[in-house]
């Protein structure tokens, strides 16, 4: 379909009548300020944590009447967030990575080398795409206990993975599927191995996919609550969502360290949505839509 | 053309012996014309397809698959988390779940849950892709204003709701005070009559910006000649938006009400978060009580039977937006 390859015009722009500028400017006007409502629990988080004590004490979630680093210097030190940062890292690092090479090989499989009992297996894995964590989760902690992998980096990022897995395999395959077979030919002819041809010709072109499946997953890693929360009972690798959880509970009348943990824990997320938002989008509505 | 096939074929049944590199290279085509590689190479990709999958099929067959078949056992065994082998005692803790008055409960919170935090953000989610289409100007920022509550952490989104619905000095109150509906003021979270509702607003925030790009991305890819033409015809704004839009967003529209059905079913973070299920009990959904089952009074067998009765009610709903997606993706390649 062409239409929807080629530019739309904007049909303002045919005949730019009095009337339609002003319904431009009201439509403009508008999304100004749902946006900025939309914001407005992201600019508290920000303001609250960026007050001084004191002003947070008598006015706590007023916006922006004071500026000071306190409270994240108390979050930092005190309130252990300098840790819950690092463990962030390396439960969302690795388990990304994972899920990125391993949904990669994966989903080349399913989509270009045929072996028997290949389906089978595919649904097997995209099963996971149907299942809800919950009725896996009370087995997979007595079973991550007798492997002595609760409260550990590697028990945590190898559930993490695999729940990553389903929706990478799925995500990759489709990639792959839509790749021509002229050039994988043309290195057959070439004399290239079939791991050759995978590696050198089959996953460059495929970068971009990767690269959306890398931010969407790290973000789901970073942002998972219940796995940490479950697999850390004692809490050796705890990272910054069920470290914030642990000190909204513990300390709930200090909102300005409060609010600091919070900003530190939105603070990455932010930055790489905003520094990232193409790839985020695409891969949540591929996501959707083929997944 | 198909006479390229006898070589290699001739190769791959004489046993080991590699194929003539000759024979290998030559790309052999089928009576369809489709491409189809030569028995030995596919030999080779069957190698290679199997070892670039194992990986894959060991985690998902040892953190996913496993756990699962021992959540049927476990539920039909009274395990107290220690003992080696549990009693078996059948279907009693799925008896004991139709006659639990809490179950009922969360699964009527559960029920409000799915009909209201599916309409809504629908409903705005629709309202700001409308509002959205064919704007270009500061188009990145209203789509990331839009888009950010859906892809922060619910544990800190619920620490900043929390400021919202405080009962002395949250900014919804205030506002109530700023509109002259001051008696309206309550502690929201606080209130068994308005918790439910006040964490479903949250959700609303968090799931509309999803319902907002999947909608968007949806409209892309309406036919604006027809849209034109109905303008042409007099149609007004409603009337293209009922009988030229609407149609043509349908399928993507049934898929996103489906992923935010089933999404209702599974609900957790925020809930635990802003009130732990209560007050009361006010909160409490299906997933929230199977936690706290299994975790917090120990009875496991009792807390994976109510995760596996979750699972049974969702399934419809997943198969149909399985088949849904489907449909979707092959409508996708035709076009």
């Amino acid at each position: 379909m062409s239409t929807t390859t080629a530019p739309r015009p904007a049909p303002v722009r045919n005949r730019p009548s009095p009337r339609r500028q002003a319904s431009r400017a009201a439509r403009h006007t508008l999304l100004v300020v749902l946006s900025l409502a939309t914001l407005f629990p992201v600019v508290l988080a920000v303001s609250t944590a960026l007050k001084t004590p004191q002003d947070v004490r008598v006015n706590p979630f007023g916006l922006f009447t004071s500026f000071s680093t306190e409270n994240l210097v108390t979050a930092w030190t005190v309130g252990d967030f300098d840790d819950y940062l690092l463990n962030s890292v390396l439960l969302s690092v690795p388990s990304t990575l994972l899920v990125v090479a391993l949904s990669t090989m994966a989903g080349y499989t399913f989509a270009r080398l045929p072996f028997p009992g290949r389906s089978f297996a595919f649904y097997l894995v995209v099963l996971g795409l149907l299942v809800p964590f919950f009725t896996y989760m009370i087995p997979l902690y007595f079973q991550l206990r007798s492997f002595g992998l609760l409260d550990s980096l590697v028990g945590t990022n190898l559930v993490l993975a695999t729940t990553g897995l389903a929706f990478g395999t799925f995500f990759m395959r489709a990639f792959f599927s839509d790749l021509p077979t002229e050039l994988e030919q043309a290195a057959r002819i070439d004399g290239a191995s079939e791991w050759q041809i995978f590696l050198r010709i089959m996953v460059p072109m495929v970068g971009s996919g990767m690269a959306a499946l890398a931010v969407f997953t790290f973000l789901q890693n970073w942002n998972n609550f219940l796995v940490p929360l479950l697999y850390q009972p004692n809490g050796d690798y705890r990272p910054l969502t069920t470290g914030l959880y642990l000190f909204l509970g513990g300390r709930s009348i200090d909102i300005g360290p409060l609010a600091a943990g919070t900003l530190i824990t939105i603070l990455p997320v932010v930055v790489l949505f905003v520094a990232l938002q193409r790839q985020v989008t695409q891969g949540i509505v591929s996501g959707a839509v083929k997944g | 053309m198909t006479g390229t096939q006898a070589v290699p074929a001739a190769a791959a049944v004489s046993g080991s012996v590699p194929p003539p590199v000759a024979a290998r290279r030559k790309p052999a085509r089928g009576p369809s014309g489709a491409y189809r590689p030569p028995r030995a190479t596919r030999r080779d990709q069957g190698r290679l397809g199997v070892l670039l999958v194992l990986p894959t099929m060991a985690m998902v067959g040892v953190f996913f698959l496993f756990p699962m078949v021992n959540a049927v056992y476990y539920a039909l065994v009274e395990f107290d988390g220690l003992t080696a082998v549990p009693p078996f005692v059948g279907l009693a803790n799925f008896a004991e779940i139709l006659g639990d008055a809490r179950v009922w409960d969360a699964l009527q919170n559960n029920i409000v849950w799915i009909v209201l935090g599916t309409a809504a953000p629908l409903l705005v989610g629709l309202g700001l892709a409308l509002l959205m289409w064919g704007v270009e100007k500061g188009s990145v920022f209203y789509r990331v204003a839009f888009f950010m509550p859906y892809i922060l952490p619910q544990v800190a989104v619920g620490v900043v709701w929390g400021w919202i619905y405080d009962p002395l000095r949250g900014w919804l109150n205030a506002a109530l005070e700023v509109v002259g509906l001051g008696s309206l003021q309550t502690g929201w979270l606080g209130n068994a009559d308005t918790a439910l509702y006040a964490v479903l607003g949250t959700a609303v925030w968090i799931t509309s910006g999803f319902v907002f790009v999947i909608l968007l991305s949806a409209l892309r890819n309406v036919d604006q000649e027809l849209v034109d033409a109905s303008r042409l015809d007099r149609a007004n704004r409603l009337q293209q938006l009922w009988y030229i839009v609407l149609p043509q967003i349908m399928p993507v529209f049934l898929m996103v009400t489906t992923i935010t059905l089933i999404g209702g079913f599974s609900v957790f973070d925020i809930i635990f978060v802003m009130t732990g299920g209560g007050p009361a009990g006010a909160t409490e959904v299906l997933g929230t009580y199977a936690y706290s089952s299994a975790f917090e009074l120990n009875r496991i067998s009792y807390g994976t039977a109510l995760a596996l009765v979750i699972t049974v009610l969702a399934v419809p709903f997943t198969i149909a937006l399985n088949r849904l997606q489907r449909r979707l993706s092959l409508d996708g390649a035709g076009a």
